[in-house]
């Protein structure tokens, strides 16, 4: 029974999916953050993702052709998104500069909605991935009962 | 042997079939969980046609491949042992942007239909062993 590496698998993708979530309520909280302790306004983050082979040396050299080409998920860079801040017109704001003009954060509310719904359904994707691999690894238990 | 003649090459089958679906089980996870890494290519195993000819070609009495130079006595199918699948990659028709090639939907339906056959071949096996005990009960 080799269930375990396809919970494995699962998991690093939910802990993936999760820390992308954490990036997007963090944009979303700072969508109007103009002081940061860097300085400037908040930059928009990103999270990367690797595909990386589920074990590494010896065992993944005993593993058969399918142990080999199994790929768990993993964060492997927190970027930080270079497009320039907004400007916005905004001449009352403490932040504002001689033309009256305030850079707020890079973040487009929408486009960090839709993302958020995307790592959603992800998660979902991957915690049916792991009830069927529960399930069948139980399945499995019942033969000779 | 007479025991072979209980165990028949079906229980073989069975526990083949349910060894590849879960090998298969990992792939399919790991499609899953890799959906949004960018230059992904989706995996899948493919074994149904190879394990399809080596129960053709093992009908009783063959003699079992027990080394990798033994030469399968019946047809050209290789032993229901050496049936291992083949690791195939599955490019999408329309690559996205980040060249991820995983389609969720494609590989959610594959995750049910494999934990279905597996299931079925789970089911099957144990209803043949319950078989062999009522027939050794004598009914009882």
């Amino acid at each position: 029974m080799d269930f375990f590496s396809s919970m494995n698998i699962s998991s690093s993708a939910l802990t993936a999916e999760r820390t992308r979530m954490n990036l997007i309520s963090s944009n979303l909280a700072n969508a109007g953050s103009t002081r940061t302790s860097e300085g400037g306004p908040y930059k928009r983050k990103d999270a990367v993702f690797s595909a990386t082979p589920l074990e590494s040396g010896f065992k993944r050299a005993l593993n058969s052709a399918v142990g080999q080409q199994t790929r768990q998920v993993e964060v492997t860079e927190i970027v930080e998104d270079q497009n320039p801040p907004r400007m916005q017109y905004d001449p009352g704001h403490p932040d504002a500069n001689a033309q009256g003009y305030v850079a707020m954060p890079n973040v487009n509310v929408v486009e960090e909605m839709a993302d958020m719904i995307s790592a959603s359904r992800s998660y979902e994707a991957n915690v049916t991935a792991v009830q069927a691999a529960k399930s069948m690894a139980l399945k499995t238990l019942e033969i000779g009962k | 042997m007479p025991v072979n003649g209980i165990f028949g090459t079906t229980i073989d089958v069975l526990g083949k079939s349910i060894d590849l679906r879960t090998k298969s089980q990992n792939l399919i996870s790991s499609n899953i969980a890799n959906a949004e890494t960018p230059n992904y290519i989706p995996k899948s195993l493919d074994f149904e046609q190879e394990l399809q000819s080596a129960v053709k070609s093992g009908s009783k009495g063959t003699p079992a491949i027990t080394h990798p130079r033994h030469l399968p006595l019946r047809g050209s199918g290789a032993g229901l042992q050496s049936v291992t699948g083949q690791v195939v990659e599955t490019p999408a028709k329309t690559p996205g942007n980040d060249g991820n090639a995983v389609e969720l939907e494609n590989e959610m339906g594959k995750l049910l239909e494999n934990q279905i056959m597996f299931n079925a071949s789970v089911q099957m096996l144990s209803k043949k062993f319950s078989d062999l005990s009522v027939a050794i009960k004598g009914g009882n």
